[in-house]
């Protein structure tokens, strides 16, 4: 059974301006999706309606094939949430928020949370407030991973932390997902983190689902074309084909990225536009993600 | 064990590693019966999913690299003579593809090309035994 199943996901907060409009998303046990898209996109509604935190105003959300606001208690039991805005109790200690955790959930693993707390090295004694914005987060990885939860959520769990610090929450849940096999949806901005983590990866572009593939067809079955830019009107001959997701026009060329590997992008170039001089290579998530939320479709 | 990982290569991590695998057999790095690491550490190691790592060890283990007998570790397998040769030409082969890819996009002539990489070897072998 799927963890998560999303159908028609249909979200606005301001009339005729829908922030999600019709979005998909379903994943399997032990699947790791990286979450893409530009600020404001949709990411965390996504990731609120997923959970429960907020009402889809049309589709349906099943989580463990329950429903989110019908079943809250036993959704959140199996589920851990970690977000960049977190706020935890300013004026308890990391102990107490610890114990308040603990309390909440009878599946919790005392070995586990002793483990990361030594390896967070953060003072159980010291007071909330008075933590860096990377050991608060840890504090929050600790709390969301120790109920052994089923899913997890992270929504840009890396933002605003250093080098070391997102290297640490990263293998931290590497290693929720070898001990547990626990599925993990997480929204990010540093892309090589994603492909680092994610088996698949889906990127939300103008309120729907642009992208939906595995890292790997990423890497090896999309392309970046370089065309050069005569005759004119050559980007809206290659925005007409049904495999071309974008284009940016620069100064030199077009840049196109395709639902092609190279070889079959430079071919269909060829054979449909008659330029052979075009340049096409495979591309990291990147210089794939700033094609294709710096162009136009 | 010698491996590294660009995530942002646009070389998929579990190809990286295939790659690299490789090469370390070819040049003998690697020894037959050679344990390499469980899954689970080279994943905690490179900070990549452990099912990239597992892919990876699976493709070895079909193209018939690496051998897994029950219980214990995955080992480097032993290849005869015929097949290591093999094996070091196609690393050598995967690794000229961007030269050939630039000495074609430079407009190099076929003996150009060929008497630069004559150079480069003689350079790099005189300065090993230097």
């Amino acid at each position: 059974m799927n963890v998560l199943e999303m159908y028609d996901i249909h979200r606005s907060f301001e009339a005729g301006v829908p922030v999600l409009d019709g979005v998909d998303l379903t994943m399997a046990p032990g699947e790791v999706v990286g979450l893409l898209g530009r600020n404001g996109a949709g990411k965390t509604t996504l990731i609120h309606i997923a959970i429960g935190m907020l009402h889809q105003q049309r589709g349906t959300v099943k989580i463990f094939g329950l429903d989110p606001h019908r079943q809250p208690v036993e959704v959140k039991r199996r589920v851990g949430f970690v977000s960049e805005n977190q706020i935890l109790p300013a004026f308890l200690n990391v102990h107490e928020v610890v114990e308040l955790h603990r309390g909440l959930f009878s599946s919790w693993d005392d070995e586990m949370a002793r483990e990361l707390a030594t390896r967070f090295a953060i003072p159980a004694n010291a007071r909330i407030k008075t933590l860096s914005k990377g050991q608060a987060r840890q504090v929050a990885l600790l709390c969301a991973l120790c109920h052994r939860p089923e899913l997890l959520l992270l929504d840009e769990p890396a933002g605003g932390l250093d080098a070391l610090a997102r290297r640490e929450f990263l293998e931290t849940a590497i290693q929720a997902l070898v001990e547990t096999g626990t599925t993990i949806l997480f929204s990010s901005h540093y892309l090589s983190d994603v492909e680092r983590l994610a088996s698949r990866v889906v990127m939300l572009h103008e309120s729907k689902v642009l992208i939906d593939n595995s890292i790997d067809e990423l890497h090896e079955s999309f392309s970046i074309a370089l065309v050069p830019h005569r005759p004119q009107g050559t980007s809206d001959a290659l925005l007409a084909l049904p495999e071309c997701l974008g284009v940016r026009r620069r100064t030199d060329a077009v840049h196109a990225v395709f639902r092609l590997d190279p070889d079959d992008a430079c071919a269909l170039i060829a054979a449909r536009l008659g330029i052979t001089d075009a340049r096409c290579r495979t591309a990291g998530l990147e210089e794939m993600f700033i094609e294709i939320a710096g162009g136009e479709r | 064990m010698l491996i590294v990982v660009d995530p942002s290569s646009g070389v998929p991590v579990f190809r990286q590693v295939m790659d690299q695998v490789r090469f370390h057999i070819a040049s003998g790095l690697l020894q037959p019966g050679d344990e390499l690491p469980a899954t689970r550490s080279l994943s905690a190691e490179l900070g990549v999913n452990p099912m990239t790592i597992s892919k990876a060890y699976n493709l070895l283990e079909r193209d018939g690299v690496l051998e897994r007998r029950p219980g214990r570790p995955l080992v480097v397998r032993e290849l005869d003579p015929e097949e290591l040769e093999v094996e070091k030409i196609d690393r050598l082969r995967a690794s000229l593809t961007d030269a050939v890819r630039a000495a074609l996009q430079l407009g190099l002539e076929n003996d150009e090309a060929l008497r630069v990489y004559g150079e480069l070897l003689e350079e790099a072998s005189e300065e090993e035994q230097s």
